[in-house]
């Protein structure tokens, strides 16, 4: 075991310096000079070597990746152009909106998922079945931008239970900050929720069908023991990867969702950093998901190891 | 080629999931066909006068903020979404499974190994944030979401390429080719693509509507097609400040992207079951 | 009473009558072998007895345990007896354990769901059965997994599941058909002590009559979802009545008729390996340690000479079938030459002078293409030197004529054929280009005994005609003792012992060719046995 998880350590920290490389070379090498690209056409020459300057630019390329990398191990991301702070302070802010909606919106979709999934497998081919089905394949075909609007629409301007942007802070409470971030977690749930459902359900499926199970009913166990006992945790072993890949299109999601909904989170920072042509910014946010997925892949494979005695050994 | 071929067809008739995706997908396909030559109004000509008009013999879908008639809006952005969705589909095939077949074929190699890593590498980056970093650097533009969609999409294709390659090389009938001299490419070509299409077929219809998804949404961010060039994302974007007074402008847009998504999705699950010969037994 | 007897069971699923009134009758202490091929509807007896018929299948007739109607079960009462009353084997080891439970637990479950004890007294009694099925706790703990066992360990697990609670009948369907010969012949003398010892009455299920022959009290002959005939084992073995029975007896022991090799075909060798090894790389348990080497052929030489059937015999792992691929050019050596016809064998002119037929008759053709175009696809060993147009045509018609197929089969695909057939068309692909040799890749394996009797009468008649020389690798024994002139054994990438078949089984120098020839099942010696005891 100890190998395995040290084996999937070495392979996250060799993915994440490979990560780091291209977003160095995409965001400071690509463009040429990154200094012109983030002042525009109509900039002085001696603002631009002002810039130059303060970024280090004049550095050969390898040197300042160094520097930035060492930078962001020691927690200094940079000033933003823009805003003239320091980036991880922004940083810093806006995780207290995105990662609490991530895990929110994790905890719904999954909780929901497994229920559903769990009961169209059981009850396969009825009623129940038939409609959880139809229901998830909407969810999957709805853009989640678009659920949410439908859900601004309906909640807050014609029922006016929720607001319909915005985030008051943790300052406000915990419960109105929860509220605020109710509708956004749902809208970003629901097509997680729907691709998860399926999963669970067909691989349950599949699993009902293996010889194991079977073997386990010869033994006197009723079609309930068998379930739980048997075919669960194996179903849940394809459902894990499905989850650790979710992950991804969650932050993207997210990304969207916050700008629906006006929240300050990363999402919102990256795409102001965009519009600003802020590329610290753009290159930290970014850096910053991107570790989060290498990091949940890691989670992911570490759960694997725990659900499947098979992977522990040899790999 | 009697046999095989009129089963499939009839599988596929039988299929519900397939008659009412494929019937869903063709009509919005005609749709942005026809859109090419004919429309009820002209998209570029706004009509400030008749804005934010509702349902009318007129316009039976409405007008928008700028007056321009809903229908021919929805016509021309199908346009837009099925050729952004298709030409990342193609990137994605067309660089994903050469890669993965020539992964599979040298198996355990230093080729392989390194594949595989740059798909996960890439899986680390979502379409929307590879989009992002492009423009940041290039500034928006639909091309963007074309190349951010489709490099997504080369990992997908090249791992299922791969995966469905490597159970085939165990095959008897890939080591009789073998035996019959025939060197890796040949076989690749002859015995291991042949068998696969029913994967990538159904893969395709799903990345299809995984690609008008995620172009709605850069557009709807405004990292994707700018305008004047009507799209979905982009109607919906406008549609948003004026939702509590226009719903219908959310609305259309909205629907039509569900139908197109939807009917593929079925699509994809209908000929999943008609290609599993499994399945199809059991049905018939 | 007797402990089991079923009454006219019917089976239906669907419209289709799997079951046509099957009657049985199993004693304490007693085993009741069912034989029968493939489709014959003997596994499906077994799961309607056990109540596990699939969904959709309707049930008719009596099945009465201790006089107990189990046909008028609720599912319920049904749970009670399975594991409890009755207990059950399967053919698969490898798949039939949830690969996420230790066995210990596994184990142990067959005693929680049926008795209200504790945990520690379920796994106490969990280990006593595993030292029962000779699974000892000092190298077994009751917290391995089962992908730490090998097949014939496993297998044991699920016999220990089967017999935790000392059931009064076991079913045991095919337990041995996927386990080499010595393990086997463990698995099948394991089971009879256990019936011995506890009395119970048994279900043993094969397609193999050798298997039947030696273990059982009674025989049931299946076909087509009836009983053709049943009675005490040696009764029915020495005067076999039903025509399909004889058949298949007859199918069994299959000798085809051969005239053999030209007498001076030791002046011809065809084949000739020196020292030949054979390394695989073992993949990295660690990122940090160092790649591992596994030696699957360890200096091995042969000779096959023309016209020659040459067998190589062995278990699963003990490399034969990497030896079949280094001869075939498909993997590179580590050392030692293979020569055919005195060139090495990746050069193209020894290419186009041997060909290959492989086990599995499903997976030996690709599904898209048409018979006629898996059959040619050897020519491209000829390059430009192939026939094209008619002539590529005929060639093709005339291979599958020399099988005893019809040439329009040609714009068929291979799902529109059956076992049988197909392994013939594997043969047309074989002989298209006139090879000097055949590798026979346990080529018979996968078929039922009355099919593989026809098949090794076919590649006998080849083999005479066109002084084909055929190196048959199997690990079934009495198949090789039935067609080969001489036989190899090899055992963990070695041949341990090689000579002439007749003198290599009348009197084996090697322990390990002795103790094979001990393990595999012959019906020859088990009547043998029974007229003595008689």
């Amino acid at each position: 075991m100890l190998t395995f998880v040290a084996g999937r350590f070495v392979s996250l920290c060799l993915s994440l310096i490979v990560a780091s490389i291209v977003i160095f070379i995409v965001i400071e090498v690509v463009p040429g000079d990154p200094a012109a690209l983030m002042l525009g056409l109509n900039a002085q020459p001696d603002t631009i070597a002002a810039l130059r300057d303060q970024l280090g630019l004049d550095a050969p390329p390898f040197i300042r990746y160094f520097s930035w990398i060492f930078g962001l191990l020691s927690g200094d991301f940079g000033i933003s152009y823009t805003y003239r702070v320091p980036v991880s302070d922004l940083i810093g802010d806006r995780l207290w909106v995105s990662v609490p909606l991530a895990i929110y919106a994790l905890l719904l979709s999954t909780i929901v998922a497994f229920a559903a999934g769990l009961l169209a497998a059981i009850r396969r081919n009825s009623g129940a079945d038939l409609s959880i089905m139809g229901v998830t394949q909407l969810g999957v075909a709805v853009p989640n931008f678009w659920f949410a609007m439908l859900l601004v629409l309906v909640f807050a301007i014609w029922l006016r239970w929720f607001s319909a942007g915005g985030f008051p802070g943790w300052d406000a409470g915990f419960w109105p900050a929860i509220k605020a971030l109710t509708l956004p977690a749902i809208a970003l749930a629901l097509p997680q929720a729907s691709i998860l459902a399926r999963v669970m359900r067909s691989s349950l499926i599949d699993t009902l069908d293996e010889d194991y199970i079977r073997t386990a009913r010869a033994k006197g166990l009723t079609r309930a023991q068998v379930l739980w006992r048997h075919a669960l945790r194996n179903a849940l072993i394809p459902v894990l990867t499905i989850l650790g890949l979710q992950f991804s299109f969650l932050l993207a999601g997210a990304i969207v969702i916050e700008n629906v909904f006006f929240l300050p989170g990363l999402g919102r920072l990256v795409f102001q950093g965009i519009t600003q042509r802020d590329l610290i910014v753009v290159k930290s946010v970014v850096m910053i998901l991107v570790f989060a997925v290498i990091l949940v892949t890691f989670l992911v494979d570490l759960a694997y190891g725990a659900a499947d005695p098979r992977l522990r050994k040899n790999r | 080629m009697s046999g095989p071929d009129t089963s499939l067809w009839f599988a596929a008739r039988t299929s519900r999931s397939f008659v009412l995706g494929a019937t869903l997908t063709g009509f919005f396909a005609a749709v942005a066909l026809v859109s090419l030559f004919w429309t009820p109004y002209d998209v570029t000509v706004l009509d400030i006068a008749g804005k934010l008009q509702g349902f009318s013999p007129a316009h039976p879908l409405g007008t928008d903020h700028l007056g321009r008639d809903m229908v021919a809006m929805v016509m021309v952005g199908a346009q837009t979404s099925i050729a952004v969705a298709f030409v990342a589909v193609g990137i994605g095939v067309g660089f994903g499974v050469p890669l993965g077949l020539m992964a599979a074929a040298n198996r355990r190699t230093l080729f392989d190994e390194i594949i595989m890593r740059a798909n996960d590498l890439i899986f680390a980056f979502p379409a929307l944030l590879i989009a992002i970093m492009i423009t940041a650097i290039f500034g928006p533009g639909a091309i963007n979401a074309i190349i951010a969609i489709g490099i997504f999409n080369i990992p997908v294709f090249a791992r299922l390429a791969r995966g469905g390659a490597l159970s085939l090389w165990t095959r008897d009938f890939v080591m009789a080719a073998r035996v019959a001299g025939k060197n890796k490419a040949k076989i690749s070509f002859e015995h291991i693509l042949p068998n696969i299409t029913n994967l990538l077929i159904v893969q395709g219809t799903i990345q299809f509507s995984l690609g008008i998804l995620a172009e709605a949404a850069l557009s709807y961010l405004g990292l994707g097609a700018q305008p004047p060039l009507p799209s979905w994302g982009r109607m919906l974007a406008d549609a948003q400040t004026m939702i509590s007074f226009a719903p219908h402008m959310a609305l259309v847009p909205g629907l039509a992207i569900v139908f197109t998504v939807l009917g593929l999705n079925l699509m994809g699950d209908g000929l999943r079951d008609i290609f599993d010969p499994r399945l199809r037994r059991s049905r018939q | 009473m007797k402990l089991l007897s079923v009454r006219d069971l019917v089976l239906d699923i669907g419209s289709t009558p799997i079951l046509g009134g099957i009657d049985l009758d199993v004693d304490a202490g007693q085993v009741l072998g069912i034989v029968g091929e493939s489709g014959s509807g003997k596994s499906m007896t077994a799961l309607a007895i056990m109540g596990l018929a699939p969904t959709g299948a309707r049930l008719g007739g009596k099945i009465l345990l201790k006089g107990a109607d189990l046909a008028g079960h609720t599912e319920a009462e049904m749970c009670a007896v399975r594991g409890g009353e009755i207990g059950m084997i399967f053919q698969e080891p490898m798949t039939a354990l949830n690969p996420v439970m230790t066995i210990g637990d596994q184990v142990a479950e067959t005693v929680l769901v049926h008795q209200k004890r504790s945990r520690a007294e379920a796994r106490e009694i969990a280990g006593q059965t595993l030292e029962r099925v000779e699974l000892p706790q000092s190298r077994f703990p009751l917290n391995r997994y089962p992908h730490e066992l090998s097949g014939g360990q496993r297998q044991r697990v699920v016999i220990a599941m089967a017999i935790a609670l000392r059931p009064a009948l076991l079913i045991a369907d095919e337990p041995t058909t996927a386990l080499d010969v010595t393990t086997q012949a463990q698995i099948l003398d394991l089971l009879a002590r256990l019936v011995d010892e506890d009395g119970m009455g048994m279900i043993l299920i094969t397609h193999d009559l050798a298997v039947v022959a030696e273990h059982a009290d009674r025989i049931a002959i299946m076909r087509a979802g009836e009983i053709v005939e049943r009675g005490p084992a040696t009764k029915l073995l020495l005067n076999l009545k039903h025509p399909y029975s004889k058949a298949l007896f007859e199918a069994s022991n299959h000798v085809p008729a051969r005239a053999g090799p030209p007498k001076n075909a030791s002046d011809e060798p065809i084949l000739v390996a020196r020292d030949v090894v054979r390394d695989y790389v073992v993949p990295r348990t660690s990122p940090f340690a160092r790649p591992g080497r596994f030696r699957a052929v360890n200096k091995v030489s042969l000779q096959l000479n023309r016209g020659e059937n040459l067998g190589l015999v062995g278990e699963s792992g003990c490399g034969k079938s990497t030896l079949a691929r280094a001869i075939l050019a498909l993997e590179p050596l580590q050392g030692g030459q293979i020569f055919l016809q005195d060139r090495p064998v990746d050069a193209p002119e020894a290419r186009r002078q041997m060909q290959v037929v492989f086990q599995d008759p499903y997976g030996s053709f690709n599904p898209r293409h048409t018979i006629a175009r898996s059959v040619a696809e050897p020519f491209h060993l000829l390059g430009a030197a192939a026939p094209a147009g008619s002539e590529r045509a005929d060639r093709v018609a005339l291979a599958l004529k020399e099988v005893g197929l019809d040439p329009k089969d040609g714009q068929k695909f291979i799902h529109e054929f059956s076992g049988g057939q197909r392994q013939r068309v594997a043969i047309a692909r074989a002989l298209i280009i006139s090879p000097a040799l055949i590798i026979l890749d346990e080529a018979v394996s996968a078929l039922d005994v009355s099919i593989r009797a026809q098949i090794l009468d076919l590649l006998a008649e080849l083999s005479d005609r066109l002084h084909l020389s055929y190196l048959f690798i199997s690990h079934d024994l009495n198949v090789v003792r039935a067609v080969t002139d001489r036989v190899l054994i090899m055992k963990s990438g070695e041949i341990v012992e090689e000579g002439e078949t007749a003198q290599v089984f009348n009197d084996p120098q090697n322990a390990y060719t002795r103790e094979l020839l001990a393990s595999a099942p012959s019906l020859d010696e088990a009547i043998a046995r029974r007229l003595k005891h008689a």
